[in-house]
């Protein structure tokens, strides 16, 4: 109101002093517009009497403008993150002016929520996804929600199967945290993907140090931190409902919560929350992948009181579901891999269809958490439990009535045991110590009437760890240091089909050492840590065909001439060992930010398959592998930067590049994902609109991988074996298959906009992914042999909030 | 400090109590052996002269340790008679049953799914004067004389050969396919997977 009289009172004043100084509008008004700290503000908009004239600051803040008449003007000038500067200015000749504008700091804040769990405060290097981003990803699955992260990738086994990579590596060489628990499932297998519902998550952290000093063993490549959102304590009903549809694949996916307080009972909360998904047939630009579907029925319920003093919380969640394994992707021996690799069209292809066929798997999950903890004068206490309950049934094409048995049963228990007591005193010093212990029992259900490819086994594994961190000044600095204890008893069946029996143990130590600078607007970050891992026992054991990957592999303990079971005292074992130092600098600037990282990872022991020979057996000829340890040096950068153009308008692009290295003498590594780089640009209605209209579109730079194994394929085999020439036994070096695909382009958009309706909200967004049905196939993606990827894709989601 | 370690250890107690019982529950039971029906390690050709008297040649390729590194061993190359007429029998078994185990002759259960299983052969040119040619591995319509059948297509655990009149020496190969769903009357030795595949030399005397 006083603005309208002041605006009334200052065009009044303009006119008669215009008439009075009967000067026309010619004059100028220069200057430059900086931050309170003297920064100059390209993009600031200085707008003159309501929008009688305006003008954008050019890249070095300065600003002018014309024709503007004699007399007194309101002004406002305003720039994202700072507060809006307004008032009156006269002008009776050409005007030089500078203005300064104040920091509004609740504004600067990136959304990016670090998770308050005391397990990431020791954490230099991460990166993380808060509900925002995850609810822009919303219908896929986890390896797939993650693969946005810099640095993080995905190892996948046809369009619904993707394993996550942390710099390079995954499976048993890098942590799940499911809710604070350690993931324990199969994940020994290149096709057993995480069994974690995204939906349970309101954030997901990727912690890119080798901290193995919490966690326990395996965080070679770094540990993922999925966190469901914090228990309410507000009563009443509070909730989220989403809805997604993919065209490619007709997926539809619902997933809900509903939480809330208890009325009369201070600090009690309470949350349930489900999903349900279900997709056909993915198809490629080409042809439709067959047997691709997908179903999904997942649940969690969570309750808990949190008091000043102390909190319990107890937590369950189920994830079930049930995939089609890619039926062009069946192949035996070498010579059905030839006619796969040659074939135009996949083999067995099918018009859509949501049956999902043989080959499939169905796997459960179950987890049971409780975790509680205690303020005490010094410190605190917590203590965490868990119960898991992993079962995994794989499905072959297998000869008539064996068809509907499971190829692979197995049911994998795990029980962990973590307390831990963290001290801070005035100086800013905190102390943790704790015991971890996990008791672990992997069982495979008779029936299967196969020898089993993994032996049975109990596992018992003990850790004790401290560590310590301290401020000084600038420097946040800590340490770790941890021992662990690992003990197996296996029990199983060798080639022969023979009793065997074994004990194992193995034991080591890790430590962390890291340090925080935090400058006025800068940030770096340091780590250097040990992380190592004792083998699974698929690495040791197993024994057989890997199905669709026309190969034998043989576990370490298997005698090279008798394939018989040894023990490990004969083979000259060492554990695998990790070295990983990182570092992150993160750039704040008004309107850019630039977070970039480069780490070496050197892991000595590393556990890989090394080609032995072939061998012909009745069905035909196969190459085998054996699995060996040698040393590797991983190297990599990832970057992001961010550019807010304007209010609305915001530039990003990331970067990740990883350079693998096998230090010994057995040629390049396989799998290594090619380097990759996004670029995108958004606009967005400003924060304050009604409906958060936004509009955004990505690029998305995948390389050719340059630094692959050689190539042999699979017909140069054949014919060798033919002339009884073994062409592994001459060179034994890491081989693929086929050359590295050719690089990639994919052009994804997506817009949406929000509606308010009272309380609550409702998001829409459509997207389109792989805009131009690119014909492409992903390094990483094992079923790259037999079919093309993904073609476009439509997606639309809808969210509500309660 | 003191009181912490007190009562960790009390909780830490129970729950070890706890888990060690649940654990000793299930970690009791030894594993089972399992039947491996699937298996085939051995494969017996026998070509049995049509004329009376004749003396049936047999030769066996055996994969002792099954997907064991060793390759398969062949007992020797086929050795037939120039210009005579063979009935050619393949029977597989699974060496890594009990031989009185119902599962041990492959050859019955391949029989019974004859709709989704078929033989293809291959072998040096004109070593056979009947059927001419060099097999259908390369080609499905190619000659081959199969004697038995699944009801509409045929499988080739009973086929008809008849050598050539004049001495030689090549090769001879045969191939099982799986084919469940896809077998039709072109489906060539591409299609399905793989369930044998083994090579004999082959003498023609």
């Amino acid at each position: 109101m006083n603005f309208t009289w002041a605006c009334l009172f200052g065009l009044a004043l303009n006119f008669i002093t215009a008439v009075l100084s009967a000067q026309s509008c010619s004059l100028s008004l220069t200057g430059i517009v900086t931050s309170d700290t003297g920064e100059p503000l390209p993009g600031a908009t200085l707008v003159i009497d309501d929008g009688k004239q305006s003008t954008v600051t050019d890249a070095h803040g300065h600003y002018r403008i014309l024709k503007i008449c004699a007399g007194t003007h309101l002004y406002k000038i305003q720039f994202v993150g700072f507060h809006i500067l307004s008032g009156a200015i006269t002008i009776t000749e050409n005007t030089s002016r500078d203005f300064s504008l104040e920091v509004d700091v609740a504004q600067l804040e990136e959304v990016v929520v670090r998770a308050h769990q005391p397990l990431t405060e020791h954490v230099h290097n991460s990166s993380s996804l808060n509900v925002k981003q995850l609810a822009d990803a919303a219908g896929k699955s986890l390896g797939e929600t993650l693969k946005e992260i810099p640095g993080v990738n995905t190892i996948q086994a046809g369009p619904g199967i993707f394993k996550p990579v942390i710099h390079g590596l995954y499976g048993q060489r890098i942590l799940i945290l499911n809710y604070g628990i350690r993931q324990e499932g199969q994940q020994w297998g290149a096709e057993h993907a995480p069994e974690i519902d995204p939906f349970i998550a309101s954030n997901m952290i990727v912690i890119k140090d080798a901290t193995a000093i919490k966690y326990g063993t395996d965080a070679l490549g770094g540990v993922i931190v999925v966190n469901p959102p914090e228990l309410t304590d507000k009563p009443g009903l509070g909730g989220k409902f989403t809805t997604v549809g993919q065209l490619n694949g007709r997926v539809g996916t619902m997933s809900g919560y509903l939480e809330g307080g208890i009325k009369k009972h201070d600090g009690w909360g309470w949350r349930i929350q489900g999903t349900a998904k279900q997709a056909g047939d993915y198809y490629s630009p080409a042809y439709s992948l067959t047997n691709t579907g997908a179903k999904e029925l997942n649940f969690s319920a969570a309750a808990g009181v949190h008091k000043e003093k102390y909190g319990v919380e107890v937590f369950f969640s189920r994830f079930s579901t049930e995939l089609g394994i890619f039926r062009g992707a069946s192949v035996g021996n070498l010579t059905d891999l030839v006619n796969a690799m040659e074939r135009p069209i996949p083999q067995s292809t099918q018009p859509f269809s949501f049956d999902i066929a043989e080959p499939r798997q169905a796997v459960a999950h179950h987890l049971f958490k409780l975790n509680a903890h205690a303020q005490r004068t010094n410190g605190e206490w917590r203590l965490q439990y868990g119960y898991q309950r992993n079962d995994r049934q794989e499905f072959d094409l297998r000869r008539g009535s064996l068809l509907k048995i499971p190829a692979l049963d197995l049911v994998l228990q795990t029980h962990t045991l973590e307390t831990e007591w963290e001290m801070e005193n005035t100086n800013g010093r905190i102390l943790c110590v704790g015991l971890t212990g996990i008791a672990q029992d992997n069982a495979n259900i008779p029936g299967t009437q196969r020898i089993p490819f993994i032996p049975n086994f109990v596992n018992y594994s003990g850790g004790v760890f401290g560590v310590a961190q301290q401020i000084f000044g600038k420097w946040k600095l800590d340490a770790g240091l941890r021992y662990d204890y690992r003990f197996y008893r296996v029990k199983g069946f060798d080639y022969r089909n023979a009793y065997y029996e074994d004990k194992l143990s193995f034991s080591n130590v890790s430590g962390t050492a890291g340090a925080t600078l935090q400058l006025k607007r800068d940030r770096l970050d340091v780590n250097v840590s040990t992380a190592w891992r004792p083998p699974h026992v698929a690495e040791l054991y197993s024994l057989g065909v890997h199905q669709s990957a026309a190969s034998i592999e043989y576990g370490l303990l298997l005698d090279p001439i008798t394939t018989e079971v040894r023990n490990i005292s004969e083979v000259n074992f060492r554990n695998e060992q990790a070295l990983k130092s990182i570092a992150t600098w993160t750039m704040e600037r008004k309107r850019l930010q630039i977070i970039a990282s480069a780490y070496v990872n050197r892991i000595a022991n590393f556990i890989f398959l090394k080609p032995a020979g072939i061998t012909v057996n009745i069905r035909g000829a196969y190459p085998y592998l054996r699995y060996d340890q040698t040393n590797v040096l991983f190297t990599g950068f990832d970057g992001t930067a961010t550019w807010r153009a304007s209010a609305s308008v915001k530039v990003f692009s990331t970067a990740s590049i990883i350079r693998a290295h096998n230090l010994g003498s057995t040629g390049e590594l396989p799998f290594i994902v090619p380097n990759r780089f996004d670029a995108g640009a958004r606009w967005q209605q400003p924060d304050g609109s009604r409906n958060r209209l936004f509009f955004e579109m990505k690029v998305r730079r995948v390389m050719k991988q340059r630094n692959g194994p050689r190539v042999i394929t699979p017909r140069q085999f054949l014919e060798a074996a033919e002339n009884d020439i073994d062409l592994l036994a001459i060179d034994n070096r890491n081989f693929d298959f086929a050359p590295a695909p050719d690089g990639y382009f994919l052009l994804g958009a997506a817009t949406g906009f929000s509606v308010k309706t009272g309380e609550s909200r409702l998001d829409f967004r459509f997207s389109v992914e792989n805009a131009l049905n690119e014909t492409f196939r992903e390094y990483t993606n094992r079923f790259r042999y037999f079919a093309y990827d993904l073609g476009r894709n439509f997606l639309v989601s809808i969210q509500y909030q309660l | 400090m003191k009181s912490f370690f007190i009562q960790s250890f009390k909780s830490f107690g129970l729950f070890a109590v706890i888990g060690g019982l649940i654990l000793l529950s299930s970690c009791g039971d030894d594993p089972e052996k399992e039947n491996t029906p699937e298996a085939i390690t051995l494969t017996i050709l026998t070509f049995t002269p049509t004329t009376l008297g004749g003396i049936p040649v047999t030769v066996t390729a055996e994969d002792e340790d099954g997907d064991g590194p060793q390759s398969i061993v062949f007992s020797g190359p086929i050795v037939l008679e120039a210009g005579t007429e063979y009935d050619l029998d393949i029977t597989l078994f699974n060496g890594l049953l009990e031989v009185t185990d119902p599962e041990y002759n492959v050859t019955t259960e391949v029989k019974a799914e004859g709709d989704e299983h078929m033989f293809f052969f291959s072998w040096t040119n004109n070593l056979f004067s009947n059927p001419t040619g060099n097999g259908n591995i390369d080609a499905r319509a190619d000659a081959v004389n199969y004697l038995d059948d699944d009801g509409t297509y045929p499988i080739g655990l009973e086929t008809s050969w008849v050598t050539s009149a004049s001495t030689g020496t090549g090769k001879f190969k045969l191939m099982l396919k799986h084919q469940p769903d896809l077998k039709t009357a072109t489906s060539g030795s591409t299609v399905g997977e793989t369930d044998l595949e083994v090579e004999f030399d082959l003498e023609i005397q």
